[in-house]
Protein backbone atom coordinates (compact mmCIF):
# COMPACT_ATOMS: atom_id res chain seq x y z
CA UNK A 1 0.00 0.00 0.00
CA UNK A 2 1.79 3.34 -1.19
CA UNK A 3 0.00 6.97 -0.93
CA UNK A 4 1.07 9.95 -2.98
CA UNK A 5 -0.21 13.24 -1.20
CA UNK A 6 0.17 16.32 -3.44
CA UNK A 7 0.30 19.48 -2.97
CA UNK A 8 0.38 22.66 -5.78
CA UNK A 9 -0.11 26.23 -5.97
CA UNK A 10 -2.53 25.48 -8.95
CA UNK A 11 -5.33 23.50 -7.74
CA UNK A 12 -5.75 22.77 -11.86
CA UNK A 13 -2.14 20.98 -12.55
CA UNK A 14 -2.46 19.48 -9.26
CA UNK A 15 -5.31 17.84 -10.52
CA UNK A 16 -3.42 16.97 -14.01
CA UNK A 17 -0.22 15.69 -12.46
CA UNK A 18 -2.41 13.28 -9.85
CA UNK A 19 -5.03 12.15 -12.68
CA UNK A 20 -1.53 11.48 -14.48
CA UNK A 21 0.62 9.43 -11.78
CA UNK A 22 -2.73 7.44 -10.80
CA UNK A 23 -3.23 6.03 -14.18
CA UNK A 24 0.41 5.30 -14.62
CA UNK A 25 0.53 3.39 -11.45
CA UNK A 26 -2.97 2.23 -11.43
CA UNK A 27 -3.28 3.63 -8.24
CA UNK A 28 -6.77 5.04 -6.77
CA UNK A 29 -6.80 8.99 -7.41
CA UNK A 30 -8.72 11.14 -4.84
CA UNK A 31 -9.47 15.03 -4.73
CA UNK A 32 -12.33 17.43 -4.03
CA UNK A 33 -14.94 14.79 -5.66
CA UNK A 34 -14.81 12.81 -2.10
CA UNK A 35 -16.48 15.78 -0.58
CA UNK A 36 -20.09 15.12 -1.82
CA UNK A 37 -19.71 11.57 -0.09
CA UNK A 38 -18.59 13.54 3.31
CA UNK A 39 -21.08 15.60 3.07
CA UNK A 40 -23.76 13.26 2.71
CA UNK A 41 -21.92 11.25 5.62
CA UNK A 42 -21.56 14.41 8.29
CA UNK A 43 -24.22 16.62 7.19
CA UNK A 44 -22.01 19.48 6.61
CA UNK A 45 -22.70 20.83 3.26
CA UNK A 46 -20.18 20.48 0.50
CA UNK A 47 -19.67 24.21 0.08
CA UNK A 48 -18.46 24.77 3.31
CA UNK A 49 -16.25 21.84 3.68
CA UNK A 50 -14.48 23.24 -0.22
CA UNK A 51 -14.36 26.82 2.31
CA UNK A 52 -12.35 25.10 5.10
CA UNK A 53 -10.15 23.70 2.95
CA UNK A 54 -9.82 27.33 1.19
CA UNK A 55 -10.45 29.97 3.32
CA UNK A 56 -8.73 31.02 6.66
CA UNK A 57 -11.32 31.93 9.40
CA UNK A 58 -12.11 35.57 9.76
CA UNK A 59 -14.57 37.57 11.81
CA UNK A 60 -17.20 37.79 9.27
CA UNK A 61 -16.80 34.57 7.56
CA UNK A 62 -16.16 31.30 8.55
CA UNK A 63 -15.47 30.88 11.98
CA UNK A 64 -11.75 29.05 13.73
CA UNK A 65 -14.38 26.29 15.29
CA UNK A 66 -16.28 25.31 12.28
CA UNK A 67 -13.54 25.02 10.66
CA UNK A 68 -11.45 22.70 12.57
CA UNK A 69 -15.13 20.51 12.83
CA UNK A 70 -15.29 20.73 8.93
CA UNK A 71 -11.30 19.46 8.78
CA UNK A 72 -11.39 16.67 11.25
CA UNK A 73 -14.50 15.10 9.09
CA UNK A 74 -12.07 15.78 5.80
CA UNK A 75 -9.04 14.17 7.80
CA UNK A 76 -11.22 11.38 8.90
CA UNK A 77 -12.43 10.40 5.52
CA UNK A 78 -9.20 10.59 3.85
CA UNK A 79 -7.35 8.85 6.07
CA UNK A 80 -10.27 5.75 6.22
CA UNK A 81 -9.61 6.05 2.34
CA UNK A 82 -5.76 5.62 2.54
CA UNK A 83 -5.48 2.46 4.64
CA UNK A 84 -7.41 0.98 1.82
CA UNK A 85 -5.72 1.30 -1.12
CA UNK A 86 -2.69 2.49 -2.84
CA UNK A 87 -3.97 6.30 -3.54
CA UNK A 88 -2.73 9.34 -5.33
CA UNK A 89 -4.21 12.26 -3.15
CA UNK A 90 -4.45 15.87 -4.26
CA UNK A 91 -6.82 18.92 -2.87
CA UNK A 92 -7.31 17.40 0.75
CA UNK A 93 -4.11 19.03 2.58
CA UNK A 94 -3.11 15.56 3.36
CA UNK A 95 0.57 16.74 3.08
CA UNK A 96 -0.69 18.40 6.10
CA UNK A 97 -2.23 15.99 8.42
CA UNK A 98 -0.25 12.44 7.34
CA UNK A 99 2.93 14.44 7.60
CA UNK A 100 4.37 11.74 10.37
CA UNK A 101 3.29 8.46 8.03
CA UNK A 102 6.44 7.22 6.94
CA UNK A 103 4.81 5.56 3.50
CA UNK A 104 3.60 8.76 2.21
CA UNK A 105 5.52 10.11 -0.54
CA UNK A 106 4.68 14.36 0.00
CA UNK A 107 5.18 16.11 -3.13
CA UNK A 108 4.73 19.71 -3.72
CA UNK A 109 4.30 21.03 -7.67
CA UNK A 110 5.07 24.67 -8.35
CA UNK A 111 3.59 26.13 -11.64
CA UNK A 112 5.28 27.70 -14.22
CA UNK A 113 4.46 31.59 -13.17
CA UNK A 114 2.66 32.37 -16.40
CA UNK A 115 0.49 29.83 -16.22
CA UNK A 116 -0.56 30.78 -12.65
CA UNK A 117 -0.92 34.05 -13.24
CA UNK A 118 -3.30 33.82 -16.07
CA UNK A 119 -5.38 30.96 -13.89
CA UNK A 120 -5.57 33.57 -10.92
CA UNK A 121 -6.75 36.21 -12.96
CA UNK A 122 -8.50 34.56 -15.70
CA UNK A 123 -8.97 37.24 -19.26
CA UNK A 124 -6.78 39.58 -17.35
CA UNK A 125 -3.53 40.40 -19.27
CA UNK A 126 -1.37 41.50 -15.94
CA UNK A 127 2.24 42.77 -16.80
CA UNK A 128 5.25 40.82 -15.33
CA UNK A 129 5.36 42.92 -11.81
CA UNK A 130 1.44 42.44 -11.41
CA UNK A 131 1.22 38.61 -11.58
CA UNK A 132 4.37 38.38 -9.69
CA UNK A 133 2.32 40.58 -6.80
CA UNK A 134 -0.56 38.43 -7.50
CA UNK A 135 1.55 34.85 -7.21
CA UNK A 136 2.72 36.82 -3.93
CA UNK A 137 -0.69 37.22 -2.64
CA UNK A 138 -1.76 33.80 -3.54
CA UNK A 139 1.17 32.08 -1.61
CA UNK A 140 0.89 34.40 1.71
CA UNK A 141 -2.72 33.32 1.80
CA UNK A 142 -1.83 29.89 1.55
CA UNK A 143 0.79 30.07 4.13
CA UNK A 144 -1.87 32.04 6.68
CA UNK A 145 -4.45 29.15 5.71
CA UNK A 146 -2.07 26.25 6.46
CA UNK A 147 -0.43 27.79 9.76
CA UNK A 148 -4.06 28.52 10.75
CA UNK A 149 -5.26 25.03 10.19
CA UNK A 150 -2.39 22.82 11.16
CA UNK A 151 0.19 24.88 12.11
CA UNK A 152 2.08 24.25 9.12
CA UNK A 153 3.77 26.29 6.36
CA UNK A 154 2.09 24.34 3.10
CA UNK A 155 5.03 26.45 1.31
CA UNK A 156 7.99 25.38 3.22
CA UNK A 157 9.80 22.88 1.20
CA UNK A 158 10.96 21.28 4.36
CA UNK A 159 7.14 19.42 5.04
CA UNK A 160 7.98 17.35 1.72
CA UNK A 161 10.24 14.70 -0.09
CA UNK A 162 10.29 16.36 -3.08
CA UNK A 163 9.47 19.70 -4.83
CA UNK A 164 9.18 19.92 -8.52
CA UNK A 165 9.06 23.27 -10.46
CA UNK A 166 7.29 23.10 -13.70
CA UNK A 167 9.11 25.90 -14.95
CA UNK A 168 11.19 24.03 -17.25
CA UNK A 169 10.27 20.88 -16.57
CA UNK A 170 7.58 19.44 -18.30
CA UNK A 171 4.52 17.18 -16.62
CA UNK A 172 4.67 14.07 -18.20
CA UNK A 173 8.65 14.36 -16.60
CA UNK A 174 7.46 15.79 -13.42
CA UNK A 175 4.84 12.19 -13.43
CA UNK A 176 6.99 10.56 -14.33
CA UNK A 177 9.76 11.42 -11.28
CA UNK A 178 7.14 10.93 -9.17
CA UNK A 179 5.93 7.74 -10.22
CA UNK A 180 9.90 6.11 -9.99
CA UNK A 181 10.17 8.32 -6.14
CA UNK A 182 7.08 6.21 -4.62
CA UNK A 183 9.17 2.95 -5.88
CA UNK A 184 11.77 3.57 -3.55
CA UNK A 185 11.84 1.61 -0.33
CA UNK A 186 11.14 4.23 2.08
CA UNK A 187 7.75 4.79 0.72
CA UNK A 188 6.45 0.95 1.03
CA UNK A 189 3.82 0.45 3.97
CA UNK A 190 5.17 -1.37 6.75
CA UNK A 191 3.01 -2.39 9.91
CA UNK A 192 4.01 0.34 11.87
CA UNK A 193 3.70 3.21 9.26
CA UNK A 194 -0.16 1.59 9.01
CA UNK A 195 -0.10 1.48 12.42
CA UNK A 196 0.68 5.50 12.82
CA UNK A 197 -2.15 6.18 9.66
CA UNK A 198 -4.90 4.23 11.93
CA UNK A 199 -3.85 6.21 15.01
CA UNK A 200 -4.25 9.50 12.85
CA UNK A 201 -7.82 8.25 11.62
CA UNK A 202 -9.07 7.69 15.02
CA UNK A 203 -7.43 10.74 16.24
CA UNK A 204 -9.54 12.60 13.41
CA UNK A 205 -12.60 10.45 14.18
CA UNK A 206 -12.18 11.61 17.99
CA UNK A 207 -11.38 15.29 16.38
CA UNK A 208 -14.99 15.25 14.49
CA UNK A 209 -16.59 14.50 18.08
CA UNK A 210 -15.03 17.21 19.97
CA UNK A 211 -14.31 19.90 18.11
CA UNK A 212 -18.02 20.97 18.38
CA UNK A 213 -17.79 21.48 22.38
CA UNK A 214 -14.63 21.28 23.16
CA UNK A 215 -12.75 23.33 19.82
CA UNK A 216 -8.84 23.90 21.92
CA UNK A 217 -8.64 20.23 22.66
CA UNK A 218 -5.74 18.48 21.14
CA UNK A 219 -6.07 14.60 20.60
CA UNK A 220 -3.37 12.08 19.51
CA UNK A 221 -4.05 8.66 19.69
CA UNK A 222 -1.69 5.12 20.01
CA UNK A 223 -3.67 2.23 19.21
CA UNK A 224 -6.45 2.14 21.47
CA UNK A 225 -5.62 5.02 23.98
CA UNK A 226 -6.88 8.31 23.20
CA UNK A 227 -5.42 11.01 24.70
CA UNK A 228 -7.17 14.32 25.00
CA UNK A 229 -5.23 17.74 26.18
CA UNK A 230 -7.76 20.56 26.36
CA UNK A 231 -7.99 24.07 28.66
CA UNK A 232 -11.04 24.28 31.79
CA UNK A 233 -11.56 25.67 35.20
CA UNK A 234 -10.21 23.98 38.06
CA UNK A 235 -13.46 23.45 39.65
CA UNK A 236 -15.10 21.84 36.22
CA UNK A 237 -12.12 19.26 35.32
CA UNK A 238 -13.25 16.56 36.57
CA UNK A 239 -16.72 16.82 35.33
CA UNK A 240 -14.94 17.98 31.39
CA UNK A 241 -13.24 14.86 31.52
CA UNK A 242 -15.94 12.84 32.34
CA UNK A 243 -17.94 14.08 29.43
CA UNK A 244 -14.59 13.56 26.80
CA UNK A 245 -13.90 10.03 28.17
CA UNK A 246 -17.51 9.67 27.35
CA UNK A 247 -17.44 11.04 24.08
CA UNK A 248 -14.39 9.34 22.87
CA UNK A 249 -15.15 6.01 24.30
CA UNK A 250 -17.69 5.55 22.22
CA UNK A 251 -15.23 5.22 18.99
CA UNK A 252 -14.94 1.49 18.11
CA UNK A 253 -11.61 0.08 18.95
CA UNK A 254 -10.81 2.98 21.55
CA UNK A 255 -10.55 1.35 25.25
CA UNK A 256 -8.80 3.83 27.20
CA UNK A 257 -9.49 7.72 26.98
CA UNK A 258 -6.75 9.70 28.74
CA UNK A 259 -7.42 13.70 29.39
CA UNK A 260 -5.51 16.36 30.59
CA UNK A 261 -7.34 19.28 31.04
CA UNK A 262 -4.62 22.21 31.71
CA UNK A 263 -5.39 25.65 33.86
CA UNK A 264 -7.29 28.38 31.76
CA UNK A 265 -5.68 30.98 33.04
CA UNK A 266 -7.45 33.90 30.76
CA UNK A 267 -10.84 32.61 31.38
CA UNK A 268 -9.49 31.96 35.46
CA UNK A 269 -8.26 36.04 35.55
CA UNK A 270 -11.41 37.14 33.85
CA UNK A 271 -13.95 35.19 36.59
CA UNK A 272 -11.79 36.90 39.48
CA UNK A 273 -12.05 39.91 37.79
CA UNK A 274 -15.76 39.88 37.54
CA UNK B 1 24.79 18.34 -21.51
CA UNK B 2 23.92 20.58 -18.76
CA UNK B 3 25.12 22.69 -15.91
CA UNK B 4 23.95 21.02 -12.61
CA UNK B 5 23.83 23.59 -9.43
CA UNK B 6 23.35 22.45 -5.84
CA UNK B 7 22.30 24.78 -3.29
CA UNK B 8 22.66 23.31 0.11
CA UNK B 9 22.57 24.33 3.97
CA UNK B 10 25.69 22.88 6.11
CA UNK B 11 25.46 19.23 7.12
CA UNK B 12 22.61 18.56 4.36
CA UNK B 13 24.04 16.45 2.73
CA UNK B 14 24.56 18.26 -0.65
CA UNK B 15 28.06 18.40 -0.97
CA UNK B 16 27.93 13.56 -1.50
CA UNK B 17 24.93 14.39 -3.74
CA UNK B 18 26.51 16.77 -5.83
CA UNK B 19 29.70 14.31 -5.92
CA UNK B 20 27.80 11.09 -6.59
CA UNK B 21 26.09 13.46 -9.08
CA UNK B 22 28.88 14.49 -10.68
CA UNK B 23 30.31 10.90 -10.51
CA UNK B 24 27.41 9.20 -12.10
CA UNK B 25 26.97 11.39 -14.96
CA UNK B 26 31.06 12.15 -15.51
CA UNK B 27 31.24 15.68 -14.97
CA UNK B 28 33.44 17.58 -13.19
CA UNK B 29 32.18 19.24 -9.83
CA UNK B 30 33.34 22.30 -8.58
CA UNK B 31 32.76 24.26 -5.42
CA UNK B 32 35.29 26.51 -3.34
CA UNK B 33 37.78 25.91 -6.17
CA UNK B 34 36.11 28.82 -7.86
CA UNK B 35 37.34 31.19 -5.02
CA UNK B 36 40.87 29.72 -5.64
CA UNK B 37 40.58 30.82 -9.52
CA UNK B 38 38.75 34.43 -8.38
CA UNK B 39 41.83 34.92 -6.11
CA UNK B 40 44.16 34.13 -8.64
CA UNK B 41 42.50 36.26 -11.64
CA UNK B 42 41.54 39.47 -9.39
CA UNK B 43 44.41 38.95 -6.87
CA UNK B 44 42.32 39.21 -3.93
CA UNK B 45 42.80 36.82 -0.96
CA UNK B 46 40.41 34.18 -0.94
CA UNK B 47 40.16 34.53 2.50
CA UNK B 48 37.87 37.98 1.74
CA UNK B 49 36.28 36.56 -1.06
CA UNK B 50 35.37 33.47 1.24
CA UNK B 51 33.67 36.22 3.74
CA UNK B 52 31.96 37.73 0.65
CA UNK B 53 29.91 35.22 -0.21
CA UNK B 54 29.29 33.41 3.27
CA UNK B 55 28.55 36.32 5.67
CA UNK B 56 25.21 38.98 4.74
CA UNK B 57 26.95 42.15 3.96
CA UNK B 58 26.92 44.74 6.97
CA UNK B 59 25.51 48.59 6.96
CA UNK B 60 29.09 49.95 6.29
CA UNK B 61 29.51 47.13 4.18
CA UNK B 62 26.72 47.85 2.11
CA UNK B 63 27.81 51.62 1.50
CA UNK B 64 31.25 50.69 0.65
CA UNK B 65 30.03 48.19 -1.64
CA UNK B 66 33.04 45.99 -1.56
CA UNK B 67 31.17 42.57 -1.24
CA UNK B 68 29.37 43.36 -4.10
CA UNK B 69 32.97 43.41 -5.52
CA UNK B 70 33.96 40.22 -4.70
CA UNK B 71 31.03 38.85 -5.54
CA UNK B 72 31.39 40.12 -9.14
CA UNK B 73 35.00 38.76 -9.57
CA UNK B 74 33.11 35.09 -8.43
CA UNK B 75 30.88 35.32 -10.59
CA UNK B 76 33.09 35.99 -13.42
CA UNK B 77 35.13 33.14 -12.01
CA UNK B 78 31.99 31.08 -12.25
CA UNK B 79 30.95 31.50 -15.43
CA UNK B 80 34.44 31.10 -16.77
CA UNK B 81 34.85 27.74 -15.40
CA UNK B 82 30.98 26.20 -15.90
CA UNK B 83 31.03 27.31 -20.08
CA UNK B 84 32.09 24.70 -21.29
CA UNK B 85 29.10 22.14 -19.69
CA UNK B 86 29.32 18.96 -17.85
CA UNK B 87 29.88 20.39 -14.47
CA UNK B 88 27.74 20.00 -11.03
CA UNK B 89 28.62 22.97 -8.93
CA UNK B 90 28.01 23.21 -5.22
CA UNK B 91 28.68 26.16 -3.95
CA UNK B 92 27.01 28.99 -2.72
CA UNK B 93 24.58 30.89 -5.01
CA UNK B 94 25.22 28.93 -7.73
CA UNK B 95 21.30 29.31 -8.91
CA UNK B 96 21.79 32.92 -8.41
CA UNK B 97 24.89 33.51 -10.22
CA UNK B 98 24.07 31.55 -13.34
CA UNK B 99 20.77 33.17 -13.75
CA UNK B 100 18.87 32.86 -17.26
CA UNK B 101 20.89 30.21 -18.58
CA UNK B 102 18.29 28.13 -19.91
CA UNK B 103 20.37 24.55 -19.08
CA UNK B 104 21.27 25.16 -15.87
CA UNK B 105 19.28 22.71 -13.55
CA UNK B 106 18.60 24.33 -10.12
CA UNK B 107 18.48 21.51 -7.20
CA UNK B 108 18.39 22.17 -3.90
CA UNK B 109 19.16 19.64 -1.11
CA UNK B 110 17.54 19.78 2.17
CA UNK B 111 17.51 17.70 5.65
CA UNK B 112 15.62 17.90 8.77
CA UNK B 113 16.88 20.36 11.28
CA UNK B 114 17.57 17.50 13.63
CA UNK B 115 19.24 15.36 11.54
CA UNK B 116 21.79 18.34 10.71
CA UNK B 117 22.53 19.02 14.20
CA UNK B 118 22.89 15.23 14.92
CA UNK B 119 25.83 15.38 12.18
CA UNK B 120 27.29 18.59 13.26
CA UNK B 121 26.95 17.94 16.97
CA UNK B 122 28.95 14.14 15.87
CA UNK B 123 31.77 16.02 13.86
CA UNK B 124 32.40 18.66 15.95
CA UNK B 125 31.80 17.16 19.60
CA UNK B 126 29.21 19.68 20.60
CA UNK B 127 26.00 18.87 22.21
CA UNK B 128 23.08 18.88 20.23
CA UNK B 129 21.58 21.92 21.23
CA UNK B 130 24.81 23.97 20.38
CA UNK B 131 24.24 22.68 16.87
CA UNK B 132 20.80 23.09 16.82
CA UNK B 133 21.75 26.92 17.49
CA UNK B 134 24.79 26.76 14.94
CA UNK B 135 22.69 25.59 11.96
CA UNK B 136 19.82 28.21 12.69
CA UNK B 137 22.50 31.19 12.90
CA UNK B 138 24.06 29.54 9.47
CA UNK B 139 20.96 29.29 7.81
CA UNK B 140 19.84 32.85 8.92
CA UNK B 141 23.31 34.14 7.65
CA UNK B 142 22.71 32.47 4.07
CA UNK B 143 18.83 33.69 4.31
CA UNK B 144 20.01 37.71 5.02
CA UNK B 145 23.01 37.65 2.11
CA UNK B 146 20.78 35.94 -0.56
CA UNK B 147 18.57 38.70 0.77
CA UNK B 148 20.62 41.45 1.07
CA UNK B 149 22.09 41.16 -2.18
CA UNK B 150 19.30 39.49 -4.63
CA UNK B 151 16.26 40.44 -2.80
CA UNK B 152 15.11 37.00 -2.48
CA UNK B 153 14.94 34.00 0.16
CA UNK B 154 17.33 31.16 0.13
CA UNK B 155 14.00 29.00 0.69
CA UNK B 156 11.95 29.89 -1.77
CA UNK B 157 11.05 26.73 -3.68
CA UNK B 158 10.28 28.76 -6.91
CA UNK B 159 13.60 29.73 -7.51
CA UNK B 160 14.82 26.21 -7.89
CA UNK B 161 13.80 23.30 -10.76
CA UNK B 162 14.00 20.40 -7.64
CA UNK B 163 14.02 20.84 -4.14
CA UNK B 164 15.11 17.40 -2.84
CA UNK B 165 14.25 16.36 0.83
CA UNK B 166 17.47 13.82 2.02
CA UNK B 167 15.16 11.67 5.26
CA UNK B 168 13.11 9.51 3.62
CA UNK B 169 14.25 9.58 0.20
CA UNK B 170 18.18 8.49 0.62
CA UNK B 171 21.63 10.48 -0.89
CA UNK B 172 21.14 7.56 -3.72
CA UNK B 173 17.85 8.21 -3.95
CA UNK B 174 18.37 12.29 -4.41
CA UNK B 175 21.36 11.49 -6.84
CA UNK B 176 18.79 9.26 -9.08
CA UNK B 177 16.56 11.80 -8.95
CA UNK B 178 18.83 14.96 -10.40
CA UNK B 179 20.45 12.46 -12.57
CA UNK B 180 17.21 11.75 -14.06
CA UNK B 181 16.30 15.49 -14.61
CA UNK B 182 19.47 16.62 -15.79
CA UNK B 183 18.66 14.10 -18.36
CA UNK B 184 15.53 16.19 -19.14
CA UNK B 185 14.79 17.86 -22.81
CA UNK B 186 14.46 21.05 -21.41
CA UNK B 187 17.87 21.26 -19.67
CA UNK B 188 19.87 20.75 -22.28
CA UNK B 189 22.27 22.36 -24.06
CA UNK B 190 21.55 24.72 -27.33
CA UNK B 191 23.53 26.59 -29.58
CA UNK B 192 21.03 29.74 -28.14
CA UNK B 193 22.04 28.65 -24.36
CA UNK B 194 25.32 28.13 -24.98
CA UNK B 195 25.57 31.89 -26.54
CA UNK B 196 23.67 33.29 -23.75
CA UNK B 197 26.21 31.58 -21.55
CA UNK B 198 29.16 33.26 -24.05
CA UNK B 199 27.48 36.38 -23.26
CA UNK B 200 27.42 36.32 -19.51
CA UNK B 201 31.17 35.29 -19.72
CA UNK B 202 31.83 38.24 -21.75
CA UNK B 203 29.22 40.44 -19.37
CA UNK B 204 30.75 39.43 -16.19
CA UNK B 205 34.58 39.98 -17.55
CA UNK B 206 33.79 43.30 -18.09
CA UNK B 207 31.90 43.95 -14.90
CA UNK B 208 34.77 42.52 -13.11
CA UNK B 209 36.87 44.66 -14.77
CA UNK B 210 35.02 47.81 -14.16
CA UNK B 211 33.46 47.13 -10.80
CA UNK B 212 35.98 48.29 -8.69
CA UNK B 213 36.15 51.94 -10.64
CA UNK B 214 32.87 51.85 -11.45
CA UNK B 215 31.16 50.16 -8.55
CA UNK B 216 27.05 51.26 -10.18
CA UNK B 217 27.62 49.74 -13.61
CA UNK B 218 25.47 47.10 -14.89
CA UNK B 219 26.46 45.29 -17.89
CA UNK B 220 24.67 43.21 -20.48
CA UNK B 221 26.46 41.43 -24.00
CA UNK B 222 24.12 39.72 -26.77
CA UNK B 223 25.93 38.32 -29.35
CA UNK B 224 29.60 40.06 -28.02
CA UNK B 225 28.07 43.32 -28.14
CA UNK B 226 28.33 44.91 -24.84
CA UNK B 227 26.23 47.52 -23.79
CA UNK B 228 27.11 49.39 -20.37
CA UNK B 229 24.71 50.96 -18.32
CA UNK B 230 25.39 53.78 -15.93
CA UNK B 231 23.40 55.46 -13.52
CA UNK B 232 26.06 58.19 -12.87
CA UNK B 233 25.29 60.61 -15.61
CA UNK B 234 27.30 61.88 -19.11
CA UNK B 235 30.56 62.95 -17.39
CA UNK B 236 30.62 59.39 -15.79
CA UNK B 237 30.21 57.69 -19.01
CA UNK B 238 33.16 59.41 -20.15
CA UNK B 239 35.93 57.84 -18.18
CA UNK B 240 33.80 54.70 -18.23
CA UNK B 241 34.44 54.55 -22.35
CA UNK B 242 38.12 55.66 -21.70
CA UNK B 243 38.34 52.64 -19.15
CA UNK B 244 36.41 49.91 -21.51
CA UNK B 245 39.13 50.89 -24.53
CA UNK B 246 41.84 48.12 -23.62
CA UNK B 247 38.84 45.40 -22.77
CA UNK B 248 37.93 44.77 -26.12
CA UNK B 249 41.25 43.55 -26.79
CA UNK B 250 42.28 41.50 -22.93
CA UNK B 251 38.33 40.09 -22.98
CA UNK B 252 38.04 37.84 -25.45
CA UNK B 253 34.00 37.54 -27.29
CA UNK B 254 33.57 41.08 -27.67
CA UNK B 255 32.38 42.48 -30.61
CA UNK B 256 31.62 46.20 -29.60
CA UNK B 257 31.24 48.39 -26.56
CA UNK B 258 28.57 51.10 -26.07
CA UNK B 259 28.45 53.01 -22.82
CA UNK B 260 24.73 54.68 -21.93
CA UNK B 261 24.41 57.31 -19.16
CA UNK B 262 20.60 56.67 -18.52
CA UNK B 263 20.71 54.39 -15.91
CA UNK B 264 17.86 51.71 -17.21
CA UNK B 265 20.09 48.79 -17.27
CA UNK B 266 17.56 45.93 -19.26
CA UNK B 267 16.70 42.91 -17.37
CA UNK B 268 19.67 40.26 -17.61
CA UNK B 269 22.54 42.38 -17.25
CA UNK B 270 24.58 41.49 -14.57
Amino acid sequence: MTIIAISSDSYRMGREIGEKISKRLGYRYLDREILKEISAGSGISEGKLLKALEKTPSALGMSARDQAVYLAHIEKKVIGEFLKDNVVCHGLAAHLYVLGVSHVLKVRVLSNPEVLGKELAPGKDLSGDAMEKLIGRNENARKRWSLKAFSLDETDPSNYDMVISLNKIEINEAVKSIAEAVGYKKFKAMSYSLKCLKDEETAAEARTILFPRFPDAQVRANGPTVVVITKGMKREKQKKALIIKEMVGKIPGVNFVEVHIVNDILRQAAESLR
Amino acid sequence: MCIITISRGSYSSGKEVAEKVAACLHYDCVSRDILLEASDRYEVDEIKLVKAIHDAPSILERRGRKKETYIAYIRSALVSRVRSDNVVYHGLAGHLLLRGIPHVVKVRIIADIDRRSAMEAQREGITLEKARSAIIADDEQRRKWTQSLYGVDPWDSSLYDLVVKVDRLSIADAVDIVCDAAKREAFKTTPASQQKMEDLVTACAVKAALIEEFPEVMVLSEYGNVIIHSASGGRHAQKIRKAVGALETTIGGINSIEVHADGNAPPGSV
